[in-house]
């Protein structure tokens, strides 16, 4: 007879997957960095241009504490969502971006994309779990076309702001994973 | 008055320049820009940012933080100054996932000066503090190794998972330029078994919220001990125990190895010649070997030959003769040497009876004993060969080695027994007493070619009668009966024939070599 994983094993190893996300972004946002145009950072877009940033999230912890597992879940998924098709596009524009990490950095998008694909089946099979107000997704699709821009300096610098947006969503979803897996462990408190 | 009056007129300008003028020679200005802003925030809650003041220009300066997230409009002051020390302002309520626009204004009389701005988001800006009590303990008792602890800096919430730390800790000899870097992850204790002993090691702790490293911690260093005093001592005294009945063991053996040696290894009982030194035999010289031969020889008592009636013996060397060429060699000493002991004296226990038996008859009593001894000696040598040819034939090819001789007797093993002729029995009287019939018979027995009617067997001759009648006795053995008669016959023929040729005594019992060799002389009778 088979046994269901337990939801908070899955938890478990859906919060690696995110953690990982996030560790990704974050190494490729850096790496995008050392080699990046001064005059960039001042004019690239402010973060609230970031697709997603019409989803209303906890904005500090208290915030955050407060949200049901559902909810918690639902935005998860929303983002995690809202994700698979700029990552195309990312992919698409490493592979001919020009920079000097542009192999490293391509790698690390194909990477992503996978751990975003599996992390997303995991989410679904959670969330059906977790009752049906956990499964709603809310649509933020992605309206920036299917090119970072012309020139190098704007595909440079288009490129910079959509890894500042993943790098944000992704600390989204791991935050909200982490503490939805906590919540779960209430008889193991030491996987919080 | 006019004078006092254009003073007063001039006065006041005049002191406004003149203090201008000290103004501009002592460089006041305004502040300069604070610089080097930076915020943290170690527990993903709360932040502190900080700068670097420039120069005041000669005033007193006060510097103002401003800050604003993303979608206000109007800046907002900081809440606290002074937690976070000099220079700095502390964020206890924040706001995470929304950006921050934070400047710092200097001022003073002079006028303001605003530093650059500084924009980040509270997640970009987590970095937890070191661990903290980082405590590391040696432990050499079963094998070796490091127990190290440390504390989770403080306020940091984990409880409600808001906040996951991982940790991470190097080690490293202090020799050594290379760290070893071991993962951790939620746990704050750590054991590392793989250090030497004798060795300084360097350990240092650091965590991370959400891979966001900290620094690492301040260095701990601990010795490991060389070896632990209580073990050390203990298995000396363990090892000096168990020295002293090992060297007491040795020394015993060492003195006594030659009892241990013959009880581990008993000697095998080898062949041995009596009255033969091996030892000498295997130096091989000649005369050694001789030596070697006639050690402890104990020569039969040599009873000067009394007067008395010389019988000669004619022995021929025809073809015809019973033995085989080959048979009438020399009969070397040693061959009568390696006789069994054992051998020996069962036939000489056997052949004395005929001394004692026939010590009745006067004639020949003393030379009987003589002879008999002469008679043991070749008699069970001759007996010998009759019973144990096969082995003999053996025993003496290695006893011969030093001789380079191989000669032996061969004795013709006789399948039936020799018979007695009792054709001319007249009567049997008791047991084993034949009285034979009276005939002629010749005093001088001729050994060779004899035929007809002189009995063959004498073995059992108990008593001979004058006319010629002989009384057998009761004799076990019958089946050598035939050749102890005639052996016996012959030697007490022999032997003044062989005293006189002592001269060659050097083999020992039986005188002369020639003497000794056995003659088969009265070829079985027709009649049998």
């Amino acid at each position: 007879m088979c046994r269901a994983v337990p939801v908070n094993e899955l938890l478990e190893r859906a919060s690696q997957h995110s953690d990982k996300l996030h560790t990704l972004s974050t190494t490729l946002t850096q790496e995008l960095d050392s080699h990046f145009p001064p005059i960039g950072r001042v004019i690239m877009p402010r973060p609230a241009m970031c697709h997603t940033s019409s989803l209303q999230t906890p904005v500090d912890k208290d915030q955050a504490l407060q949200v049901s597992e559902s909810d918690l879940m639902s935005l998860a998924r929303s983002l995690l969502q809202a994700w698979s098709d700029p990552l195309v596009l990312l992919s698409s524009s490493a592979s001919a971006l020009p920079h000097p990490a542009q192999s490293t950095i391509f790698n690390k998008i194909q990477e992503m994309q996978q751990y975003s694909k599996s992390l997303k089946d995991g989410l679904d099979v959670l969330s059906s779990k977790m009752g049906s107000s956990a499964q709603a997704i809310t649509s933020l699709p992605y309206r920036g076309g299917t090119n970072l821009g012309q020139d190098k300096i704007t595909k440079l610098i288009n490129f910079n702001f959509l890894l500042s947006c993943l790098r944000r969503d992704s600390h989204k979803i791991d935050s909200f994973l982490k503490v939805l897996r906590c919540r779960a462990a209430k008889m193991q408190p030491e996987m919080c | 008055m006019a004078c006092a009056r254009m003073v007063k007129h001039l006065g006041l300008p005049l002191l406004l320049l003149l203090l201008a003028l000290a103004a501009e020679c002592n460089s006041m200005s305004p502040p300069e820009k604070p610089d080097k802003l930076g915020c943290r925030s170690p527990d993903k809650e709360t932040f502190f940012c900080w700068w670097t003041p420039g120069s005041d220009g000669g005033l007193p300066t006060v510097h103002h933080l401003y800050y604003k997230t993303e979608g206000q409009e109007n800046m907002r002051q900081c809440p606290d100054y002074h937690k976070a020390g000099s220079n700095s302002c502390f964020f206890s309520k924040t706001s995470i996932w929304v950006e921050y626009t934070v400047i710092v204004e200097a001022s003073n009389a002079l006028g303001n000066t605003s530093s650059d701005p500084l924009t980040f988001d509270l997640m970009n800006i987590v970095k937890p503090f070191a661990p903290e009590n980082v405590t590391v303990v040696v432990n050499i008792e079963d094998s070796p190794h490091l127990t190290i602890q440390w504390h989770t800096p403080s306020n940091i919430d984990t409880k409600s998972g808001w906040v996951t730390l991982k940790n991470q800790l190097r080690v490293k000899p202090d020799k050594s330029k290379i760290w070893k870097n071991y993962a951790s992850e939620t746990q704050t204790h750590f054991t590392i078994y793989s250090i030497d002993l004798g060795v300084v090691y360097m350990v240092e702790v650091r965590c991370a919220i959400d891979n966001s490293w900290s620094e690492w911690s301040n260095t701990t260093f601990v010795k490991v001990p060389n070896f632990s005093r209580k073990d050390n001592s203990f298995w000396i005294m363990v090892f000096s125990l168990c020295l002293i009945p090992l060297l007491v063991a040795m020394i015993i053996l060492i003195l006594k190895r030659k009892t241990v040696k013959k009880y581990i290894l008993p000697p095998v009982p080898s062949p041995k010649i009596r009255g033969v030194d091996v030892q000498l035999l295997k130096s091989g010289q000649s005369e050694d070997v001789i030596n070697a031969m006639l050690l402890n020889q104990r020569f039969p008592v040599m009873i000067p030959w009394k007067d008395q009636k010389e019988d000669y013996l004619i022995v021929s060397d025809k073809e015809t003769s019973y033995l085989p060429l080959e048979k009438k060699k020399i009969f070397i000493l040693p061959l009568a040497m390696t006789l069994d002991s054992e051998v020996q004296s069962k036939e000489t226990s056997e052949v004395d009876h005929f001394p004692k038996d026939s010590e009745s008859s006067s004639e020949e009593s003393s030379d009987k004993t003589e002879s008999s001894q002469l008679l043991t000696k070749c008699s069970s040598a001759n007996v010998l060969n009759d019973e144990k040819a096969n082995q003999l034939k053996g025993v003496t090819e290695k006893i011969f080695q030093p001789f380079g001789i191989s000669g032996y007797v061969d004795i013709p093993r006789h399948e039936h027994m020799q018979e007695a002729d009792y054709s001319r029995v007249n009567e049997v009287n008791g047991d084993n007493i034949l009285i034979m019939k009276k005939e002629n018979v010749p005093h001088t027995l001729d050994t060779q070619g004899q035929e007809g009617s002189v009995p063959d067997n004498y073995s059992m001759v108990k008593e001979v009668n004058s006319d010629n009648m002989v009384f057998l006795e009761k004799h076990s053995e019958s089946v050598n009966a035939s050749f102890k008669a005639k052996g016996y016959i012959d030697w007490v023929n022999q032997k003044p024939k062989n005293l006189h040729m002592t001269g060659h005594s050097e083999m020992g019992v039986c005188p002369q070599l020639v003497g000794c060799e056995y003659v088969d002389t009265v070829p079985p009778p027709a009649v049998i």
